[in-house]
């Protein structure tokens, strides 16, 4: 009973919440203007994917999100990796975490424009300077962790280059590097939806701007639960693979490190 | 020390690069320029109204987040119906980012401070609420038990017990919750608003004034610097009980 309760009441709540914004549009308590009734918006929906758009701006989003990742990632980890190994390579990290992380990354926008010129490369590479941070800070942080006994041991044993990296390092560090993805995944998104606000043609964060700009209430609705949904399908599978790759860690399930 | 070496090292070969010529000095001009450039702006200039507005925008955001984060955090953790309820909406709207909502808040509250403001607010709120109820519903029960045993109940349980136990994840919530309002807030003020620091360095941009550029960018740095450095020192002389903390 309890447990049924425990599923049941979450979706009853947000199948609520619809029923009543349906209704009260109906009834004229909401405005229809700002608050267009569910069915209406997926009505639109439905209507702008018959005509062609919006699975173009939803391949335009998903694309750059991936993209900015991996060029967070991939240089994350590395960095990571060594600045969580040698303490000279940390200390010549430490001024670009000093000057450059601290700013929110869309302010490179207009540098990152202006020096690479028009196109894609600019705006991954904006959305991927935070993330990076933070996967390599979580990464070195997950090194650090993994305690030195271990790493003799291993070391004693033979374990060298390769090995060492791929039988102790890695395994030992994975689950910071994990969050260091988690929490570098959600920053991406922020900033993409920003830069995509600002200089792009197509995207949801475009579809977003471009419905302000001529007042489609219900076209923004869209793209806001379309969002939203990337949002969750990004975090919620990201979570499924972090437990079947890490199962003996139960990792900060939906608490985020962002040092 | 090395680190502080290693910056200015990388400031003077930026300098000289520039100098020469190497480094397009239109796009990135001699830190000593910029350097002059932000102290003419910041005594006489615009610099420091613009920074003032970012910075009053961001503590109205995160002031209003915390008041309602906190209080409603510890709420839905101790009691489970609220929780059950909430919980969807959290969960479907805590990845969302918050900059999302801008152009549908200007549509509702007018284009203003009102929708600004909120966009990161909105932004802090949901980190908070996230981290406090996990605060709570993450404390051993058996600390509960032993305190129930001794006597603890209602308010006291709640101030000798719940309260401390759950103060580094609201504080961490807090602290984060802080340094997201602030990427929406510049973002906000990038995008939409006509002033704050964000607006300046869009301005910049339109203008090709990178010297400006890089002072605002400085301005913006030594914020974010103060809540990711600032605020984890505070929380280690606040929580020194706790031994280890995630940032060493």
């Amino acid at each position: 009973m309890r447990r049924a309760l425990g599923w049941a009441t979450p979706i009853l709540s947000l199948v609520g919440l619809l029923a009543v914004w349906e209704w009260a549009v109906g009834a004229r308590i909401l405005r229809e203007s700002f608050f267009p009734p569910p069915s209406g918006i997926w009505q639109q929906a439905t209507m702008l994917y018959a005509s062609g758009g919006l699975a173009g701006h939803v391949a335009a989003t998903v694309a750059r999100l991936v993209a900015a990742f991996l060029l967070a990632a991939l240089p994350g980890v590395a960095v990571g990796l060594l600045t969580g190994l040698s303490a000279t390579a940390r200390e010549a990290f430490d001024p670009f975490v000093a000057f450059i992380y601290p700013i929110p990354s869309l302010l490179y926008l207009p540098l990152a424009a202006l020096v690479l010129g028009p196109g894609e490369l600019p705006a991954a590479l904006v959305c991927a300077v935070t993330p990076f941070f933070v996967i390599a800070l979580n990464t070195a942080l997950g090194v650090r962790s993994i305690d030195r006994p271990t790493v003799e041991a291993a070391v004693h044993y033979g374990a060298t280059g390769r090995r060492l990296f791929q039988k102790v390092l890695l395994p030992g560090a994975l689950p910071y590097v994990l969050v260091g993805f988690r929490v570098g995944l959600g920053l991406t998104l922020i900033v993409l939806i920003a830069v995509e606000m600002v200089s792009a043609k197509q995207g949801l964060g475009a579809l977003l701007w471009q419905s302000w700009e001529i007042l489609r209430v219900r076209n923004m609705y869209v793209g806001l639960a379309l969002i939203a949904t990337l949002g969750v399908l990004v975090t919620s599978g990201f979570d499924a693979i972090a437990r079947r790759l890490v199962p003996w860690h139960q990792g900060p399930a939906r608490s985020t490190r962002r040092p | 020390m090395a680190g502080l070496i290693a910056g200015l090292a990388a400031l003077g070969l930026w300098e000289l690069l520039s100098r020469a010529g190497t480094l397009n000095p239109l796009y990135f001009p001699p830190p000593t320029v910029v350097g002059i450039t932000l102290v003419a702006r910041a005594t006489g200039g615009d610099l420091a109204p613009h920074a003032a507005a970012t910075l009053a925008r961001l503590s109205l955001a995160f002031g209003a987040a915390a008041l309602v984060g906190v209080p409603l955090g510890l709420a839905m953790g101790m009691i489970r119906p609220l929780r059950l309820v909430l919980d969807p909406y959290i969960a479907a709207l805590y990845p969302l980012p918050k900059i999302a909502l801008l152009p549908l808040l200007m549509i509702l509250l007018g284009v203003g401070e009102q929708a600004f403001v909120l966009a990161g607010s909105l932004t802090a709120l949901f980190q908070i609420i996230l981290n406090t109820y996990g605060g709570v519903t993450q404390i051993d029960p058996v600390l509960l038990e032993v305190g129930h045993n001794y006597g603890a109940r209602g308010l006291a349980l709640f101030r000798r017990i719940l309260l401390p136990a759950a103060l580094p994840s609201i504080l961490t919530g807090l602290r984060l919750g802080l340094g997201l309002a602030l990427i929406t807030t510049i973002a906000v003020e990038f995008t939409a608003a006509k002033s704050g620091l964000g607006h300046l360095v869009f301005r910049a941009w339109q203008t090709l004034a990178a010297a400006e550029m890089f002072a605002a960018l400085a301005v913006v740095g030594v914020i974010g610097l103060a809540i990711t450095r600032g605020l984890l020192c505070l929380q280690r002389r606040l929580l020194a009980w706790q031994q280890t903390y995630e940032w060493d």
